[in-house]
């Protein structure tokens, strides 16, 4: 056994010193095409957590005129809570002029020319509603119901930029994963390569073994090691580039703080799975890739 | 120990190279197979170590039928055959001890096996003190030993022997033949084509004479023709 075990390693290493070209192409390949799988995944994450977050969130607003009087947005609140079985009245909530000029103190911190337009006075207060209809249509034809509420300045539906949003991050989705597909398969192709290579150099010696009987799975073990060493390497350095690139846009978006943006931090927890992921991928794509050139190249 | 029934190989569109073959070999005999290049000799060799398969008939080896063997068994059954070769098969960037130790190391063989078994067959074959020479600096008839030292160091029950003396000089090729000839006196079958007539002739042994595939003649202490 432990003579097995340092021939494979033996032959491994010899191999892997024999053809540094073609082992940098894979690894480089393998690296690239993972960091690729991994940005997907975080990318994917991000917009999950921003979709997350709206979803649990308000979808429609109702904004109350700021001359309104009390007796009108009594009524509205009553029009409201007169539907409980679209709106979940537990989550209702009114935000006077005070707290919606808070609000917007946050919302428009970028933009301090919209900022000082807005005073307590002249600022809609606002009903915040949560829906439990799915159905988008019933909740616009309730929402056009109360537009028509005197006192009603607006209504406004999130599911719009919801929708917009969800469509980006399904397009951006699809094309990430396409093209870390496309590049996985360039770099299994590589790593196929290399040991087609690797054997055909060493194309005597398997015959040899061949004929003094050596099994195939000995001769082929070496060359899956050779394989999955690459991808494996190929899987760290993306594990190191999907670091550096998940702390530089951390830090990026976290200086947006307190808007909607922070949602697309990714938290370390996530990355450290995704990262584990991307490493049993190299490792795998590589020993099944040249396993199967090994065994392909191996009937003598 | 060997035996042919009915055998026939066809490569492609060609002529069969071997057709309709049919012998016994026992255990612990020398037989050669002669007959001018593309009769058909390293085809039957090729047969007994399942290098090819058959089209029609069946060959048995130490009592089965390797047709039918599955292929995971085949290593197994390769470890009981030595093969030499005409062009001896060494690895140039191994020494002669690394080559003859290559055959035992790849069936996972333990170092301690290794280390008393290379000393002792390189001893066999009259190549000790040369365990750390490479095969560029060994003659033509050295290496043939060391290829022989790998091919009997795991003490196998069949020799089988392709033009083991086409590369070499008739004194060398006469060395060979004796150590051969000592292999085959320690039990070992010995299957060998050639068309070096002398050496046919010096050896008297049985003789399988073959003609674009076919067998013409099977004769105990024969002679070339």
């Amino acid at each position: 056994m432990l003579t097995r075990i340092s021939y494979a390693v033996r032959e491994t290493w010899a191999s892997f010193q024999r053809n540094v070209t073609l082992t940098a192409a894979a690894i480089i390949t393998s690296a690239v095409s993972l960091l690729l799988v991994g940005a997907t995944f975080l990318i994917q994450r991000a917009f999950d957590n921003l979709l997350t977050r709206w979803k649990g969130d308000v979808e429609l607003i109702v904004y109350v005129r700021s001359d309104a009087d009390p007796e009108q947005i009594q009524v509205i609140e009553q029009a409201l809570r007169s539907q409980p079985s679209i709106i979940d009245v537990d989550q209702l909530r009114y935000l006077d002029q005070a707290a919606s000029y808070a609000e917007a103190q946050k919302l428009f911190a970028g933009d301090p020319g919209t900022l000082r337009l807005l005073t307590p006075e002249n600022i809609p207060s606002q009903f915040k509603v949560v829906p439990l209809a799915q159905d988008s249509n019933l909740i616009r034809e309730l929402g056009e119901q109360y537009r028509a509420l005197p006192g009603v300045r607006e209504v406004a539906y999130a599911q719009d930029v919801f929708d917009v949003v969800a469509r980006v991050s399904q397009f951006i989705r699809v094309a990430t994963t396409a093209m870390s597909i496309v590049l996985l398969i360039v770099a299994v192709g590589l790593i196929w390569n290399t040991i087609r290579t690797a054997m055909f150099a060493r194309r005597r010696e398997i015959e040899v073994m061949k004929l003094v009987g050596a099994t195939n799975w000995f001769i082929r073990i070496p060359f899956m090691l050779e394989g999955l060493l690459q991808g494996l390497i190929g899987a760290v350095l993306a594990c190191a580039g999907l670091w550096g690139l998940n702390s530089a846009w951390s830090g990026a978006v976290l200086d947006f703080d307190d808007t909607e943006l922070s949602a697309l931090v990714v938290t370390g927890g996530f990355v450290r799975w995704i990262m584990l992921l991307i490493l049993l991928i190299g490792a795998v794509a590589g020993a099944v890739g040249s396993g199967i050139a090994a065994s392909r190249f191996l009937d003598v | 120990m060997i035996r042919l029934d009915s055998v026939s190989k066809t490569y492609g569109s060609e002529a069969p190279a071997v057709r309709d073959a049919s012998f016994d070999i026992a255990k612990g005999e020398f037989v050669f197979f002669v007959g001018p290049s593309g009769s058909g000799k390293s085809t039957l060799l090729r047969l007994m170590n399942r290098q090819e398969q058959p089209e029609r008939g069946t060959v048995w080896l130490v009592g089965r039928d390797i047709n039918s063997m599955a292929d995971s068994k085949i290593p197994f059954l390769r470890r009981k055959i030595g093969n030499i070769f005409q062009d001896y098969k060494l690895l140039l960037n191994k020494t002669v001890f690394e080559n003859v130790a290559f055959a035992l190391e790849v069936i996972g063989r333990p170092k301690h096996v290794i280390r008393q078994q290379v000393p002792a067959v390189l001893e066999l074959v009259g190549l000790a003190g040369k365990e750390d020479r490479f095969p560029h600096q060994l003659s033509g008839g050295e290496q043939q030993r060391v290829s022989i030292a790998r091919a009997f160091v795991n003490r196998p029950l069949i020799l089988l022997a392709d033009e083991p003396t086409g590369n070499l000089d008739p004194a060398t090729g006469e060395g060979i033949m004796k150590l051969l000839d000592r292999i085959n006196n320690t039990g070992t079958t010995v299957v060998m084509a050639t068309h070096d007539q002398r050496i046919v002739n010096q050896m008297r042994r049985r003789v399988v004479q073959l003609d674009r595939g076919v067998i013409v003649r099977d004769q105990e202490r024969g002679v070339y023709n």
